[in-house]
């Protein structure tokens, strides 16, 4: 299934009470891997995915997933859809809400027990939803887009408001998953984006402003960071952000000169690190 | 891929509106029943004949727990996951509105029950006119009552932002839900005053309202496409 998953959107427009939001959104993906999408609030990234999931009906251009058309029976099998609110049902315990996203998905006892235990939430099997934490709930909510296997899935924000071990965590399962889907994950986080993402979409003012791989983004200051094993005077005289020697470079091709220069006049270099974040160039 | 049939959600969705609005469930069968008691002991047999008008405002009151699920979903984003795996607006409504259905049923068989117990335990006769009265008015009034509440308290919770309390539509859905019910009493008050119909026709009066109010029902439910845009089912947070 996945070999052959796409979407694609030509020239999407898309809103809410006719208010346009999205405006000719076009862009093509086929490729498994982790599409991060960003954008400042309000730029239109929940609206794109809403579209892409069926709740919204474009008000005009394309979209086809796995060359089927949105109101497409075939293309509804194929997508995931995982909003930035909890999406859970009251008056359930977190088995039973689990019960509820089968039946919807058509998923059988067997995922139930299966996810229970992936997303290690067995223990809070007979609890109410209404009992757990905030980060036990947004587990409880991931859990559902591993009920069945499908070949896109549509991420808002899965790990807003969760503390950094379970965003670590989701993080960690979604990166798994992306070996074989597409995944179109929507972040404010650039440190995250950067940690997972293989490629990156950026909307602004419901314009589709940047498609590109991550790794072909530079930073417009390519900032390295130098961590010593002790002083040295080769890097007195360096502005400093906490621990690390700041030394701005051409590029990245320029870094391996740069460690052989200093090795060569006495610094002993615990940890180089790229400081900047390309990402934030997007943003200013 | 969601169920092509909604109904395939209805037993849940019944256990989560039984769960979640229980107060009001149980709310609905035991003043019922008092009130019930109550009128059985003042007056016999021609006071018991008040309780079947009573009965539909408290349907309506005891069925709210279905419009609390289907507003919390709203909000919680239940509802956007419901459309997201293929689930129509009209589906969701549906499979709401009969659950508020399912619930009326249970209030009205321990109201109506306990009612005629309480006739056979107190030595209190039971009346044709009260059998004609549950059976032509209060049990459809009640059925006509609840759907009306639930289908205007959906498409106003729809319309409208959140808010909690009695000044929203949770809060202020249980007044306009019996109003049919309290416009039907006046009619038929009115006209039994002027001497216009008898008692027989009175019960067609209110099965004609009650006509009235289903096929309103089924108008609203049929156009929930037409009438409401898929993003105001969506949570506003």
């Amino acid at each position: 299934m996945s070999a052959s998953a796409s979407i694609e959107c030509r020239s999407l427009s898309a809103g809410y009470a006719g208010n346009r939001v999205l405006e000719d959104v076009s862009f093509r993906i086929d490729e498994p891997a982790i599409y991060v999408l960003l954008g400042p609030n309000g730029a239109g990234k929940t609206t794109l995915l809403r579209v892409l999931a069926g709740i919204l009906e474009p008000y005009g251009g394309e979209i086809r997933v796995s060359g089927a058309p949105i109101g497409d029976p075939h293309r509804r099998d194929q997508v995931h859809y995982l909003s930035h609110t909890d999406g859970i049902p009251d008056g359930l315990t977190v088995r039973e809400a689990l019960e509820f996203y089968a039946r919807v998905e058509r998923a059988g006892a067997s995922d139930v027990e299966r996810v229970l235990d992936l997303l290690e939430i067995r223990a809070l099997g007979d609890r109410y939803l209404s009992q757990l934490s905030a980060g036990q709930r947004k587990r409880v909510s991931i859990a559902r887009v591993f009920l069945r296997e499908r070949a896109v899935y549509l991420l808002d924000e899965p790990t807003s408001n969760l503390d950094p071990g379970v965003a670590s965590e989701i993080r960690a399962l979604i990166l798994n998953l992306s070996r074989e889907k597409i995944v179109i994950y929507s972040s404010h986080n650039l440190f995250e984006a950067r940690e997972i993402g293989r490629y990156v979409l950026t909307i602004k003012g419901g314009r589709l402003t940047l498609f590109s791989r991550l790794d072909a983004l530079r930073s417009a200051h390519f900032v390295i960071g130098i961590r010593a094993l002790g002083p040295s005077d080769a890097l007195t005289g360096l502005a400093r952000q906490g621990d690390y020697y700041l030394r701005e470079l051409n590029g990245p091709e320029d870094v391996p000169e740069l460690i052989r220069d200093l090795e060569a006049r006495g610094v002993r270099i615990r940890e180089v690190r790229e400081m900047g974040n390309p990402l934030e160039d997007l943003f200013t | 891929m969601a169920p092509e049939n909604p109904t395939s959600l209805f037993p849940i969705t019944i256990r989560r509106a039984f769960t979640v609005g229980r107060f009001f469930v149980l709310y609905g069968m035991v003043v019922s029943v008092l009130v019930s008691v109550a009128l059985s002991f003042s007056a016999g047999p021609t006071s018991s004949t008040t309780f079947p008008f009573l009965l539909p405002i408290f349907s309506v009151l005891g069925s709210m727990g279905a419009l609390v699920v289907f507003t919390n979903d709203r909000v919680k984003g239940v509802l956007e996951y419901l459309l997201a795996y293929g689930m129509s607006p009209r589906g969701i409504f549906g499979n709401f509105l009969a659950t508020g259905l399912v619930l009326t049923s249970l209030i009205l068989a321990v109201a109506v029950g306990g009612s005629l117990a309480v006739h056979l335990a107190l030595g209190i006769p039971i009346t044709l006119q009260l059998v004609e009265l549950l059976a032509f008015y209060a049990i459809p009034m009640s059925y006509a009552s609840t759907a009306f509440a639930a289908s205007v308290g959906m498409f106003w919770t729809s319309l409208s932002s959140p808010r909690t309390g009695m000044n929203s539509p949770i809060g202020l859905v249980p007044f306009v839900g019996i109003l049919p019910a309290l416009g039907t009493l006046g009619l038929l008050t009115v006209l039994a005053t002027r001497g216009v119909y008898s008692s027989n026709e009175l019960v067609l009066v209110a099965l004609g309202v009650v006509g009235v109010i289903a096929l309103v029902v089924a108008l609203l439910l049929s156009s929930t496409g037409r009438l409401l845009r898929r993003e105001q089912l969506l949570s506003p947070l």
